[in-house]
């Protein structure tokens, strides 16, 4: 079982790399728009005259839209789930279902193998625009934040292939997901904390964001990092996003089992 | 040219039928546009929280900024943007460019017009009233003459942005694909968005003179707002007319070299 995940895992990765100079392009577009908000920033700082804004000094400002840049750029950019949409519309699930290995897995092993991928390429493209910043940067917290970090990271990963999962399940009902989903990334990338941090909305529209579980996909981890939240208040919100996925993962489950009692292989 | 204008309505008449398929679809897309659009001025709404200028920029001729990039944005992904990005790398690669190439019109019409997006064009409604807004906000503050040259900047703009679209996409005809090429650009044209007063001297001087994306957003904002310099305006008036002739050029060189492979 576990050797077959991984071939499965492995296969999604190389098919990945297959079209490098695309994905370079992507990455390097990327940086570009990063740069430019960077550059908006370090104004909006100059023209302040103040040394915080937000409760972010112009380093932690710096710093968290990198972080959020990098996360945006395996989280939220190109993974909207469209192959069990497709695969639904166009009958290829009929395929996947007769061979011995259960296509929601298939489906969420591909989910990781392509953010690890992108994980990696924004890596080493975020690496360069963070040494050419290096002076502006907050540098790695105390290594119990970092372990903390990397566990909100790993849920956020969970809970945003969930998201998309359970819309990209609707396509058992409805004909075309794509503008579920699309609208669906453009609200979880700001009310993610992808842009800015949430701090600097409005009030109202900060509990707005509170009440849904996206700021748990970036804005938690990044506060975790730039030690904006105590680290006592760090276990009940990481148990608050696990209670978030497994939700949505019980809604896959009965979207998944109704689904496929409906589902009539239609195709073309 | 009547029959290019009647071409035309049919064109955007089939792009509304081929859409439209999907109604729920369909107006989902436009919602979720919509919503961009509105929680990106949420997001400048949020910079002007903590700042009451950028650089010389006030919150409304910021707004007047944002409102005219998105609706010259706009004119380019309902018109000749993804046409030209990529529709037409993919005709070049199957060979199917031949059929167009055929047809008794200008080949450079159907490439760049072929697919209107309609759903963009519902989506560039709202925008016009944000326009509306933020012209309000300034209490119309301008005169006949910048109103004037605020729609001919706007067209500036577009032939700016035309012409370096048509180069982008050209290149395919020897490479086959650029849509990589092509979205990079998307993501530099975004630069238009915010004012140019936030760039350091160097990137200032190079976004007006180098690569002067100031001319997409900035350029038309500052003539409505009657800050513009008439050197500026002659420069963008000719860099545009010399990108136009490039680019012009480049696409009857690469026609010439099309051979019509498919694979």
């Amino acid at each position: 079982m576990m050797r077959k995940a991984l071939l499965i895992f492995r296969l999604a990765f190389m098919e990945r790399t297959a079209y490098r100079v695309n994905f370079m392009l992507q990455v390097a577009g990327g940086i570009l728009s990063i740069l430019i908000v960077v550059f908006l920033w370090l104004a909006v700082y100059r023209s302040s005259g103040r040394s915080e804004l937000g409760g972010y000094t112009l380093a932690e400002m710096i710093t968290y839209l990198l972080g959020a840049g990098l996360i945006n750029s395996f989280l939220l950019t190109t993974a909207e789930n469209p192959e069990t949409s497709q695969a639904i519309q166009d009958g290829t699930l009929s395929n996947l279902l007769l061979q011995p290995f259960n296509p929601y897995w298939v489906w969420l092993l591909r989910d990781l193998a392509g953010k690890l991928f992108l994980g990696v390429i924004g890596l080493a493209g975020y690496a360069i625009v963070a040494f050419l910043l290096r002076e502006e940067l907050v540098l790695a917290p105390d290594p119990l934040r970092l372990v903390f970090f990397g566990a909100a990271l790993t849920v956020a990963v969970l809970l945003q292939f969930l998201t998309f999962e359970s819309l990209s399940l609707l396509a058992f009902w409805v004909e075309n997901t794509s503008g579920f989903r699309f609208t669906m990334r453009v609200i979880m990338e700001v009310a993610g904390g992808a842009i800015i941090p949430l701090s600097f909305f409005p009030a109202l529209v900060q509990k707005i964001f509170a009440l849904l579980p996206f700021p748990y996909l970036v804005y938690f981890p990044m506060r975790i990092y730039l030690n904006k939240i105590e680290l006592a208040e760090v276990l009940p919100d990481l148990i608050r996003a696990a209670v978030w996925a497994a939700g949505l993962a019980g809604l896959n489950a009965v979207l998944w089992k109704r689904g496929l009692r409906r589902y009539t292989a239609m195709g073309d | 040219m009547q029959r290019y204008l009647r071409l035309f309505m049919l064109l955007c008449k089939i792009g509304l039928m081929r859409q439209m398929a999907y109604r729920p679809h369909f107006f989902l897309m436009i919602s979720g546009k919509v919503i961009r659009m509105l929680l990106l001025l949420l997001f400048f709404q949020a910079v002007f929280l903590k700042v009451d200028r950028l650089g010389q920029w006030t919150f409304d001729q910021v707004l007047l900024l944002f409102a005219t990039f998105h609706l010259v944005d706009y004119i380019m992904s309902i018109t000749f943007q993804r046409n030209l990005s990529y529709h037409l790398p993919a005709l070049i690669q199957s060979g199917n460019l031949d059929s167009r190439i055929t047809l008794p019109i200008h080949p450079l019409f159907m490439a760049s017009l072929e697919n209107i997006d309609m759903m963009d064009f519902i989506s560039f409604i709202p925008c016009l009233g944000l326009l509306g807004y933020a012209l309000h906000r300034l209490n119309y503050a301008f005169t006949w003459v910048q109103a004037l040259m605020y729609g001919l900047l706007i067209v500036n703009a577009l032939a700016f942005l035309f012409a370096i679209v048509l180069i982008i996409a050209t290149v395919s005809f020897w490479t086959t694909q650029s849509a990589g090429l092509a979205r990079v650009f998307d993501d530099l044209t975004r630069v238009g968005r915010y004012p140019l007063d936030i760039f350091e001297s160097f990137w200032k001087f190079f976004f007006i003179y180098i690569l002067p994306l100031a001319l997409i957003s900035q350029v038309p904002s500052q003539a409505l707002l009657g800050a513009l310099s008439p050197g500026l305006l002659l420069y963008a008036l000719a860099a545009t007319g010399l990108l136009l002739f490039i680019a012009l050029r480049f696409w009857s060189m690469g026609l010439k070299t099309y051979t019509s492979t498919s694979s």
